[in-house]
Formats: C-alpha cells, structure tokens, sequence
C-alpha cells in the first residue's frame, strides 16, 4: 500500500511493577521523547498511545499504567485482561520490588491465556552504586519467564527506546500466531477512526469581547444597550 | 361487576339480557352475551383469525383459548399501546414483530438525529434502519421470553460484529468514507441501546438492583473514608480542588441520566480527566495510575452514584466489546471498575488502620471529621463562602476592565471633542476672512439699522422687522441655554460710549452663526464665536439652522441695504465681497 506499510497493529500494553519503581515516568520518558522525535502521540494522563513504524509496519501501543501499591493487586487483572504485551519494572535499588514483581509475574501468568510478550525492566541503572539486585540475577529470572531482560534509567533515557522497539518487533511477529485474537491488525495505514476513539469534548463555553461602541450616533442619541456585565 | 353496579345505577331487566336475545342472563365481561353465545361468537372469531394464519393457531387446545380469552379480557380493560405490546408480545406471535418500526420517542429522536447528521443514499438508510429493527426485536423478544441477560448480551455482541462485517464488506456501504462506517457502526450500537433501554438496562431477570442497593449502602457506610485513607494527594481544603472534585462528581452522577453505551463511557471518561484534573492541581509532573486509582476510588466514594452497579453491568454487556477492551474509554473504564471493586472489597487493612478501628468506624461509633465532610455538610455556608469570594473576584477584575474601558472611551471621548474643537477652529480660521469686508459696510449701515433699533429699545416698535428680530434672537437665547445674554451684557461695558454698537452686535450675533455675518464688526464676531466654543459645541448646532429658517424676513430688509444680495451660504458671501470691493 501507499508508503510500503504492510499492516497496522495495535496491541494493548500494561506496565505493572511497585509503587515508586518508575512506571509512569518510564512511559512519559519514552512518549515524550517519541513525540520529540515525531512519532505522534498523546500524552494522557495514565494511558497512552504512541505509534511506530517498523519494517513496513505500524505499530499502535495502547499503554495502560497500572497502580502499583499491595492494596490494589488484587484489581490488577483487570487491566491486564487481552493485553498483548507487559512490561515487569522493578527497581535495581529495591530487593522487595523485585520480589514483589516476580508476584506480579505469577499472577500475570495465571490470568492470561493468549501468548503475550513479557519484559522484565530493571530501571534507576542511574543509581548503580546503590545497585541490591544483580544483572545476573535477574537476566536469569526473565529467562525463566520466557522474557526479555533490559536495564533501563527513566531518568537518563537510557535504554527505554530499545525496550518499546523490542515489544514492538515481538508484536509484529506475535501478529502472525493464529492464537493471538485479541491483537488487531489491519491492512495498510489505518487510522484513529478505527481504534477505539476518545470521546471528544466539547467546550462549555464560548468567550466572547465586547468593545464599547463609539460613534457619534451613540453620544447624540443615548442609545440604551442591553446591559452584559452582571448575571 | 354487576352487584356493584346495581345500586347505584338502575340496570334495565332487558339490558341485563343477552344480545342474541336467547333468554338468557348476559355478563358485562362476555361482551354482553349469555356464556353460550359468547362462546359461539369467540368460535366465530377464531375462525377468522386462524383463516389468515392457519399455521400458528393450528395447535389451539381448549386451555390455550382460556388462555386467550384471557389476553383478551386484558386488552379490553388495557387500552394503552405498551400494555397491549407485551400482552401480544407474550402471545408469541413473535414473527409479527420483525417488519415493525420501533415506536419509542428516543428512537424518534435518534432516526431524526441519524437523518441529519448522515447523508447516505436511500438504499444505505433503509438497510441500516433494518437491521437496527432487527436486532432492537431480537432483543425485545429474548427479554419477553426471560431469557439470561447474558445470552441477550452475547447477541448483541454479536450483531455488532455481524454488522461491523456488512459495513465493511458489502458492496451497498462500499462508496462510504470508512470514517462514516465507523460512525455508522456507533450509531447503529447507540441506537438499538437506546431503543431497548428500558428491557435491558437492570432487566428484571437479574438482580442487579438488589447490588446496587448494597454497594449504595456500602458506601453510605464508607462516607467516612477520606483522601488520608485513601493515601491520596487530594488537599480538600483547597477550594480550586473542590470545585474540580464536585465536576468529576457531577460527570459521574450523569453516568445515570444517558442511555446509549458509549455516552455513559463518555462519561466515565469526563470524570476521569476532572479527576486527573485534580491530581495535576495538587501535585507537580505527570499523573501516574498509582495517584489516579485512590483519587478516583475517592471520587466514587463522594459521588455514591445512583444504580452505579447496573450501569457498570450494562457498559459491560452491551458496549460494543472492541470499544471497551481498548482505547482511553476501556482504560478509564477498567479504573472505575477496579475502583468499584476495591469498595466492595475494602478492609481495614486496604486502609492502612486496625481493624478495631474500621469497624468502630463502619458502625458508625466513632466518627472522623473530615475537611471533606465539613466542606460538603457541615460548613456549606463555608463553601458558600468561598463561591462568593471567588464570584467576587470575578467581578472585581471585570469592574476594573470597566473601568479602565471607561477611561478609554473617555479620552476617546476628549480626542473627539478636541477633533470637532480643532475642526470648528479652522471653520473660524476660515471665516474671519470673509467676515472682515461687513465691517466696512457697518460704516454704512449703522445709521440705517441703529435708530430703529434705539426705537425698539425704547419699545416704540417702529420697523416691525427689526422688532422681530430682535424676538428672535431672544427666543433663541432662551431656548439654547447661551450665555449670549452675558455677552450682550458686557459689551455695553466695554463698548461705554459705544451704546448703538453693542446693541447692533447683539442683534448680529446670532445670525452671524448662520453665516450671514453681514453687519457684524469683525472683533466683536470673533469673540464671541469663541466664547459659544468653549461651551458644548453639540449645543451650539442647532441655531445656525434656525434664522436661516426665519431668514425671508431678513431679506425684507435688503430694500434698506442695497449691496447686500439675499441669498444664503458662502457662495453668497462671495458674491457679496465682490460687491463690497466694487464698492471701494
């Protein structure tokens, strides 16, 4: 089709780690810079889309930030229900987010039927010399997982651009398993129209000037004009 | 029936009988016929009926006819058009139904709503107006027959996606932009939504009402819990935040008052950015769902919507499910959820405290004073307050923007009247030229003019021109609120001796302003132009026009002047000069 793009997926991401790991700050690092770069997309509030192009294809990511703190665990799998890809942050600093995660690993496992692609993120790299959780340690972790290990810094930009590259390449051939349902793909360059569309809202006002009129009618006559001023 | 009726009003022996007349005693409910009769005239009727559909009525036992006479009975005592629906719904006559056009005022609404907003050839409207009927009678009939709300959503789900395929595939919507089928798509779902809104929103079948009951009590119980608890960053005392928090309230409330699937996810959805809203306003960098999730938990808690629960059931049934799985409106969907749940299962623990102290709490022993609740009930005087300070301010900046418009339009005011100044000074700049040669003439003139005018002085009104004259030069005085008279009261003094002058330039004055500055000295004109300057030049308008109005009595004089020509204006004024300089 027109610029060579094959085919468009979208694919629904969820981040899940601790509260305070870095998750949102992941995201608006790696959407902030896409939209630097010129890649579009929109900076929401927890949710974010952003699209990439990849081998002739386009790839939308629906990323859902999760909350992060023990006392919503239990609502989690909510989120993650048709989600195509998620991403496991922890924070290297941190022994309990790492075990913490490995939780959320096991849930994500026991709720999701569809195959998805699974990355572990250790993330603050920034802090090394604080570092309680080894490379070692956990690479083997995420191949015990079946997923991929990446260390990443939110707050230097290390690292994230090849994460979100990576996910969107293993979509790209998650797409091609026939098993995969709830991952959408279209052919050729789709737009928004057929994702799901945020609503739009409408301004509750119009405002408006108004200028005092000045003329020479309006001195002789007195005309009386409606007065705007008060409610 | 007939008991009840007897006393009151007196029935006819022969009313009471029936109308075969065969001897018997009829019944209001037999249609006035004895039972026999009555029967045979049911047969009779039956008979037609089967005629015209032979195949559904094949199988009638005599328990089906009670049954009938029945749905008969009621129709009879039910005239309104719903009731009768169902009861001919209940009949089974489900095939009737399909050809049917909903009739329902929101669908009315929404096919006028369709009708303007889509223009599509005749051939796609028809077609999409079908399957809507279609699909709206499937619903209806499903519901009639109770079966599981489940099954029915399943269906619709599935009709989305029957439909979605025809839009996307069928020659007949392949002209359309892919934007309208998608709109179409939505409409379609909005419209039979809409449409069936009353079968399938909290259906009877299920015991959805019975939930909303609970988790309204819950979280009438939980009225306690606040933003502290919650471990979100809510500052309630802050008034912006309030404000903002009553609009993500009033957006959830509204949750209830819309129909179709995707407007109450518009909704939530409006809610959810009031709520993000509200975290932006109280902390600084980007919302994170970890502050999301309590700030909307907390929301809910305040708003303690009606029917939330049946309106989360109903999105989930029979939002279009690609919609809700995906996008901002599954994301923020998901969250109300999630924060929906977690009120269901809240504990002492999800709370951060003993559990010695959630149930003191949750019975109501002790009770927390929160800002929350003060602001909400206690001091809604405070808030009150705090509105009206806040209109205040509102309007203290706007009475400052009036006031210094005020100024403006008053220097624009000032720069206008400076203009008309300066434009009335270059009219006088101009007109002492042509003002100079009269004074000459008053060489000649005074003898005439000046004895008649002593005569009027001493009220012997000799020349009744003169006379009149003179009336009206104080008629105008009076009425135009000049301060000629002062004018005319100084020159005496200055002119002393001058007596028959000053009485001349009185007179001259005023009908020197009508440019007929004939007899006027050329210093006496030119001051007293300027004095009338000063004063509002508005005001001073309206006298030019006025002797020249009277001016034919004027030109009666010109026997008396012979150099002066009787016409008006400047060209007269030059033609006037000529005469003069011939004169020299």
């Amino acid at each position: 089709m027109a610029n060579g793009i094959m085919k468009t997926i979208v694919g629904k991401l969820v981040i899940l780690g601790d509260g305070g790991v870095g998750k949102t700050s992941l995201i608006t690092r790696y959407t902030q810079k896409a939209f630097n770069l010129n890649i579009s997309s929109t900076i929401g509030a927890s949710f974010f889309t952003c699209k990439t192009n990849i081998d002739n294809a386009i790839v939308r990511l629906q990323i859902w930030d999760t909350a992060g703190q023990e006392r919503f665990k239990a609502m989690t799998p909510m989120f993650y229900r048709n989600a195509n890809a998620a991403l496991l942050v922890f924070d290297i600093t941190c022994l309990d987010s790492f075990g913490n995660m490995q939780t959320w690993a096991q849930q994500l496992k026991g709720n999701v039927v569809e195959p998805m692609v699974l990355c572990v993120i250790g993330n603050k790299i920034d802090l090394s010399e604080n570092r309680v959780v080894s490379r070692e340690e956990a690479l083997q972790y995420a191949n015990s997982i079946g997923a991929q290990y990446f260390e990443c810094s939110a707050k230097e930009d290390q690292g994230i651009g090849q994460v979100f590259e990576t996910i969107s390449r293993d979509l790209i051939r998650l797409s091609s398993d026939s098993s995969v349902k709830s991952l959408k793909v279209y052919e050729g360059d789709v737009e928004s129209a057929l994702m799901a569309r945020s609503t739009d809202l409408e301004a509750t006002d119009v405002g408006r000037i108004e200028e005092p009129g000045i003329s020479i009618d309006s001195i002789a006559h007195a005309k009386t004009v409606p007065s705007k001023c008060c409610y | 029936m007939n008991s009840f009726k007897q006393p009151t009003l007196r029935i006819n022996q022969a009313d009471l009988m029936c109308k075969n007349g065969c001897g018997y005693f009829s019944n209001a409910d037999w249609d006035g016929y004895c039972s026999k009769c009555h029967r045979s005239a049911l047969e009779k009727e039956r008979q037609k009926k089967l005629s015209s559909k032979p195949q559904k009525m094949s199988g009638f036992t005599k328990f089906e006819e009670k049954k009938r006479q029945q749905t008969d009975k009621k129709n009879k005592l039910i005239k309104t058009p719903v009731f009768r629906k169902t009861a001919s719904g209940r009949d089974s006559f489900r095939s009737e139904r399909q050809p049917e056009a909903i009739h329902n005022p929101e669908a009315d609404r929404l096919t006028v709503e369709y009708l303007k907003t889509y223009v599509l050839p005749e051939q796609v409207n028809k077609d999409f107006f079908k399957k809507i009927s279609y699909l709206y009678s499937m619903i209806v009939t499903e519901m009639d027959n109770n079966k599981p709300i489940e099954e029915v959503a399943e269906l619709a789900q599935k009709y989305y996606i029957n439909y979605s395929t025809r839009l996307n595939g069928h020659p007949l919507y392949a002209d359309i932009d892919p934007n309208v089928r998608a709109e179409m798509l939505e409409f379609f779902e909005k419209f039979v939504m809409s449409s069936a809104y009353e079968y399938i929103f909290c259906p009877p079948t299920t015991n959805d009402e019975e939930k909303d009951l609970i988790i309204q009590n819950r979280i009438r119980k939980l009225s306690w819990v606040n933003a502290y608890h919650l471990d979100c960053c809510i500052s309630e005392t802050s008034m912006e935040v309030r404000e903002l928090v009553y609009t993500a309230i009033t957006d959830l409330i509204g949750l209830d008052s819309v129909k179709a699937p995707q407007e109450k996810l518009a909704c939530v959805v409006r809610c959810c950015q009031s709520v993000v809203e509200i975290l932006k306003s109280c902390q600084e960098g980007p919302v994170s769902a970890d502050e999301f999730l309590p700030a909307l938990i907390f929301v809910v808690l305040k708003a303690n919507p009606a029917r939330l629960k049946s309106n989360i059931l109903y999105i989930t049934r029979f939002c279009n499910d690609s919609r809700l799985m995906q996008g901002e409106p599954g994301y923020y969907f998901t969250n109300l959820c999630c924060a929906v749940s977690f009120i269901e299962n809240l504990t002492a623990e999800s709370l951060s405290m003993n559990s010695e102290q959630f149930t003191s709490y949750m019975s109501g022993d002790s009770n927390v004073i929160s800002t929350w609740e003060s602001a909400l009930f206690a001091c809604e005087g405070m808030h009150q307050l705090t509105q009206h300070l806040s209109l205040m301010k509102d309007l203290t900046e706007r009475t400052a923007t009036i006031k210094s418009r005020a100024e403006e339009l008053r220097e624009k005011m000032q720069s206008l009247k400076d203009e008309i100044k300066s434009k009335v000074a270059t009219v006088i700049e101009k007109n002492p030229l042509e003002l100079k040669p009269p004074n000459e003439l008053q060489l000649k003139t005074p003898e005439r003019t000046h004895p008649a005018l002593r005569e009027d002085e001493g009220e012997q009104a000799s020349n009744f021109y003169t006379y009149n004259l003179q009336n009206l030069s104080v008629k105008i005085d009076q009425k135009s609120k000049f301060k000629l008279d002062l004018v005319a009261d100084q020159k005496p003094v200055e002119g002393g001796s001058g007596n028959s002058l000053t009485l001349i330039n009185y007179d001259i004055d005023v009908s020197d302003l009508s440019n007929e500055s004939d007899l006027t000295p050329e210093k006496r004109d030119d001051r007293c132009l300027l004095d009338m300057k000063e004063e509002s030049p508005e005001a001073r308008l309206p006298p030019p026009l006025e002797p020249t109005a009277h001016y034919s009595g004027f030109a009666k004089q010109g026997y008396q002047i012979p150099s002066i020509p009787c016409n008006t204006g400047n060209k007269n004024s030059d033609t006037y000069k000529n005469t003069t300089n011939n004169g020299n």
